[in-house]
């Protein structure tokens, strides 16, 4: 484990505007751990895609990281969170797994949170910032995609 | 990490998170609201100057304050956000609940938050 409390040192494969950047990292199933995952993106990753393109990004990433460690892994350390991103001026892409059992994403993918309601808001901002959401069967693992050419932030 | 700061002005507080409004520093900021609250205060303000992100588990401890601050008679407000927090308290239908306004500093970057929107 590195001294920020990643399990390994982040990967960040950086091109040029037009070209992927590359981030990839693993950490322990705590939320400690994920902010030190996301210190490391917005270092790399915040002046590559201006705001509010890192806004959108950094958000999309956190509540599939949130989701993962919280849902997925109960906030069990020994178990292991994995995330790779790719991004460019154009279109980004999160990939998110746990080694948890997974969730009913099915039940919850359409599911809004009443408007007074303390919980619950994680899948709407899928919805409402990300342009495609893919779980896999399990529901351990998340694909998302966000094109900014739909404008600058799909949420509006 | 520094804690968060409520500074009072009699029966107003003035709430500055540590950090970010996010899963991993909400439990501190949650046990600083409750504080203000259980203190009696008639209007809380939460200064996001010094806030970048909110998340799903910050927005559902804002509502949470606001049901408590409703629930004693009093007035939650959170100022001086960025126009990307504006962005998603908008999208996510927070402003309907209290007021959300941004920083003198960002307002000519603006316009359409210069009249925050009043709780329903």
């Amino acid at each position: 484990m590195t001294g920020n409390g990643l399990l390994s040192a982040p990967t960040l494969a950086a091109g040029g505007r037009q070209t992927d950047h590359e981030f990839r990292a693993a950490v322990p199933a705590c939320l400690d751990a994920v902010e030190d995952l996301l210190a490391d993106f917005r270092l790399g990753l915040k002046d590559v895609l201006g705001s509010p393109g890192y806004f959108s990004a950094e958000l999309l990433l956190r509540e599939a990281l949130t989701n993962a460690v919280v849902h997925g892994s109960r906030c069990d350390p020994v178990l292991i969170v994995r995330c790779a991103v790719r991004a460019n001026h154009k279109r980004l892409v999160i990939a998110v797994e746990d080694q948890g059992g997974g969730f009913d994403w099915r039940d919850a993918r359409e599911r809004e949170a009443e408007i007074s309601a303390c919980s619950g808001r994680g899948m709407e901002i899928f919805r409402k910032f990300a342009s495609r959401v893919r779980f896999n069967r399990r529901g351990n693992g998340v694909v998302i995609q966000k094109f900014f050419d739909e404008g600058v932030d799909a949420s509006q | 990490m520094t804690d968060t700061v409520i500074t009072w002005n009699d029966q107003e507080a003035i709430v500055h998170p540590a950090g970010d409004v996010v899963a991993a520093l909400v439990p501190e900021l949650r046990s600083a609201l409750r504080g203000a609250v259980a203190r009696g205060v008639r209007e809380m303000k939460i200064d996001f100057s010094g806030v970048e992100m909110v998340d799903s588990t910050g927005l559902g401890l804002l509502i949470s304050a606001h049901n408590s601050m409703s629930k004693a008679g009093g007035k939650l407000a959170v100022i001086n956000a960025s126009q990307e927090i504006l962005d998603l308290f908008r999208s996510m239908r927070i402003h309907q609940h209290f007021s959300v306004s941004p920083g003198t500093a960002r307002e000519k970057h603006t316009a359409l938050e210069t009249h925050p929107v009043e709780a329903q």
